[in-house]
């Protein structure tokens, strides 16, 4: 099934600059791992040495933070957007 | 509550005139103070923005000497003000812009010596530093005294957005438990028309949170594109394990 994942400005240049783009998977670590095997580059900026998603790092679907849902096992609908935000201190 | 003079009355008639603002909101803001930490592409128009406003005092900080890279987005520096401190030339333009403002610049940047005393003599705080760890003492102290905070920050032309108030929403370290390993302050460009969007929004959360007009970003994260013009709001929780706030 097809979902679309949008990627922070920060993340962007280890996907070819991709702003969005779409896998297909049926939960949020489906998702994130079809996009780090796009774009291995993105492995050390989202996951630490333990696999896990960074601790600053938030994904949302629906609006929605997956820590309050089911995490990385959240599961994903047709069409549903999984957006990956950092925190930014830029000014 | 303060009064507000005929040429007060007369200078904010037209936010006064916003259906739910009105004389109270406006007598709010006259006694009210922030502090505004860095005045840069992003706190200075939050600071003029602010005194546009109306609010009373304010509090402007930042430990820099404008450069001309500054010049592009810092609208309180002056092009003759290149090699000199940031925080006086910004007091100036504020006060310059509204001679009502009672304004105190401070030559530093916000640390873990003076937070405490600068949060103290304020209502609300505009966090605008290019450094997480500033940002994140200023998170703890506010926390500590119960003041709100008002978190904007952007990369490029993506810009974030949320109003941290004590005990209700969650915190800045919630958010930010650690320090991102990849964040590089100076490795990304500054519009300053899109910094200065997120200055006006920064103010305008304050100028919520200060008059209880609307519904600022409680417990929601704004995040827009200034490249396709998107924006979307993300739910935000405290994490149980915060240090600061306890979750």
């Amino acid at each position: 099934m097809g979902v679309y994942i949008k990627l922070p400005t920060p993340l962007r240049r280890h996907a070819e600059g991709a702003k969005s783009l779409e896998v297909s998977a049926g939960t949020v670590g489906d998702a994130l791992a079809a996009l780090c095997e796009r774009y291995p580059g993105l492995r050390d900026p989202l996951y630490d040495g333990e696999g896990k998603i960074k601790s600053f790092v938030r994904v949302f679907v629906g609006g929605k933070d997956v820590a309050e849902l089911d995490g990385t096992g959240t599961p994903l609908s047709d069409g549903d957007q999984v957006s990956i935000v950092p925190p930014v201190a830029g000014a | 509550m303060v009064e507000l003079t005929d040429w007060e009355l007369d200078k904010f008639k037209r936010q006064i005139q916003i259906a739910g603002f009105g004389e109270e909101a406006q007598r709010k803001l006259k006694a009210s103070s922030a502090l505004v930490t860095r005045l840069g592409g992003l706190g200075g128009p939050t600071a003029l923005w602010l005194a546009a406003a109306g609010v009373g005092r304010m509090i402007v900080a930042d430990g820099g000497d404008v450069t001309p890279s500054n010049l592009n987005r810092q609208i309180l520096m002056r092009g003759d003000g290149v090699g000199k401190p940031r925080a006086p030339q910004a007091a100036e333009t504020l006060k310059r812009f509204n001679p009502d403002l009672e304004v105190v610049a401070h030559s530093a940047n916000a640390s873990e010596s003076n937070a405490p005393e600068w949060v103290s003599q304020v209502d609300i705080v505009c966090d605008t530093s290019p450094d997480f760890r500033e940002r994140l003492i200023l998170n703890a102290e506010c926390w500590r005294q119960g003041k709100p905070l008002i978190d904007g920050g952007m990369n490029a032309m993506e810009a974030q957005l949320t109003a941290i108030v004590p005990p209700h929403t969650p915190c800045l370290q919630c958010l930010v438990p650690e320090v991102p390993d990849w964040w590089d302050p100076k490795g990304f460009g500054v519009m300053g028309a899109f910094s200065g969007s997120l200055g006006a929004l920064t103010a305008l959360e304050a100028i919520k949170v200060l008059t209880g007009y609307g519904q600022p970003l409680l417990g929601r994260l704004l995040v827009y594109d200034g490249e396709d013009m998107s924006f979307d709001t993300y739910d935000i929780h405290k994490r149980a394990d915060c240090p600061v706030c306890g979750g």
